[in-house]
């Protein structure tokens, strides 16, 4: 115990952190930190200083410190937020409750196992799909876009900053996790590829570079796109606020189009 | 999350007041005493009381089932809270509407239909 640095006339903050050790615990309880508040704190340096000064066998992940990695994303005080990115002064409260995110399995204390959320991230393919002259057979539009004849393979592939912009948004996600695990479609089913994996699936589906007849299938089957009812949960829990939800619902238009065979092969120009 | 969670309890309870529905105008066909007999107990306050309920699930499911057709049509997604306050308040108007109508059934001794 290093209390010593917080002089009297620090303010202090308490943090509430779940613990639990799965091969230990029965079950999780809180343990209780006087963490001393200096301004600028960030929730992840509260942890960080109880690691260094009170308690060495807390777990948690963070990377980068910048919102940037997506390692350090928890439940705090009840909400979605990224520890590194998460004012204590916003909280407005000295009690700062922190847990891990919900729905995944605890490995320690705010360290969650992920491999679950990653191999869905894998199953949607997040790289351009198509080879062997299949690839952006679908001619990119707006000022700059090559002309279809111009598109083969083995030839650059040029993509117009229009087409670009059109997904802008789905490129920021840091995957850290915070969607998928607000999400009740993937409460209630845990085999739901989930808003991050889909989020990424659009963001390829809506790259005029990839083949959306090769990516439709992959997220729209019985775990895919038509799994989201619009709750917008992950909308809301997104700590890079990417509009999700949007995102989602245009792949569900590409998607049904494709179903219905009334997109051809333009199903990405009008879903937008 | 509410709007979606209040969507499912308004669909269960319709569901539910289907089947008491049928089961209620079953019990009216056995003839023409039984039928007068569902009828004076409908009219009474009581059910009038849950009528008004049932208003409110019916309002609820079918406005914000208009708000997630919307979302299907990529109409408004980035404004789902203010149409989901949309839905709230318009169920509320007509719900106080129809609770004005019933009001002397209910409460005032008059007899309804």
């Amino acid at each position: 115990m290093d209390q010593a640095l917080g002089a009297a006339d620090t303010p202090t903050v308490y943090f509430n952190v779940q613990r639990y050790d799965p091969e230990v615990d029965a079950k999780p309880r809180y343990d209780r930190f006087a963490v001393p508040y200096e301004p600028g704190m960030t929730v992840l340096q509260g942890l960080l200083w109880i690691l260094d000064h009170v308690d060495g066998s807390l777990a948690l992940r963070y990377s980068c410190r910048e919102a940037a990695c997506g390692s350090c994303a928890m439940l705090v005080n009840g909400w979605y937020r990224l520890a590194c990115k998460t004012q204590v002064k916003d909280l407005r409260s000295k009690e700062i409750t922190v847990q891990p995110l919900p729905h995944y399995p605890v490995i320690k204390d705010l360290v969650v196992d992920m491999s679950g959320f990653f191999a869905k991230y894998r199953a949607v393919q997040p790289y351009l799909v198509g080879g062997d002259g299949q690839r952006a057979v679908e001619p990119a539009s707006g000022p700059g876009a090559p002309a279809p004849e111009e598109v083969a393979p083995g030839r650059e592939f040029r993509q117009s900053p229009a087409d670009r912009a059109a997904f802008e948004d789905a490129t920021i996600c840091i995957l850290c996790g915070a969607c998928t695990s607000s999400c009740p479609s993937f409460w209630t089913n845990p085999d739901y590829l989930g808003p991050a994996a889909l989020l990424k699936g659009y963001r390829f589906a809506a790259d005029t570079r990839d083949c959306l007849a090769e990516r439709v299938p992959l997220l729209s089957g019985e775990d895919g796109i038509y799994r989201c009812h619009t709750i917008f949960n992950c909308t809301a829990a997104c700590p890079k606020e990417i509009p999700i939800t949007e995102a989602l619902q245009s792949l569900k238009r590409m998607a049904s189009r494709r179903l219905l065979g009334g997109g051809g092969g333009g199903g990405r120009q009008a879903a937008r | 999350m509410w709007a979606w969670l209040f969507h499912r309890i308004s669909g269960l309870a319709l569901v539910f007041y289907l089947f008491l529905h049928l089961m209620v105008l079953s019990s009216a066909t056995a003839g023409p005493a039984a039928f007068d007999r569902a009828m004076e107990e409908l009219h009474s306050p009581l059910f009038l009381a849950l009528d008004l309920l049932l208003l409110l699930a019916v309002l609820y499911h079918g406005l914000n089932g208009i708000r997630v057709v919307l979302f299907d049509l990529g109409l408004g997604v980035r404004r789902q809270a203010a149409l989901f306050w949309m839905v709230m308040v318009l169920t509320a108007l007509v719900l106080l509407a129809a609770v004005a109508v019933t009001w002397p059934f209910l409460f005032g001794g008059g007899r309804a239909g």
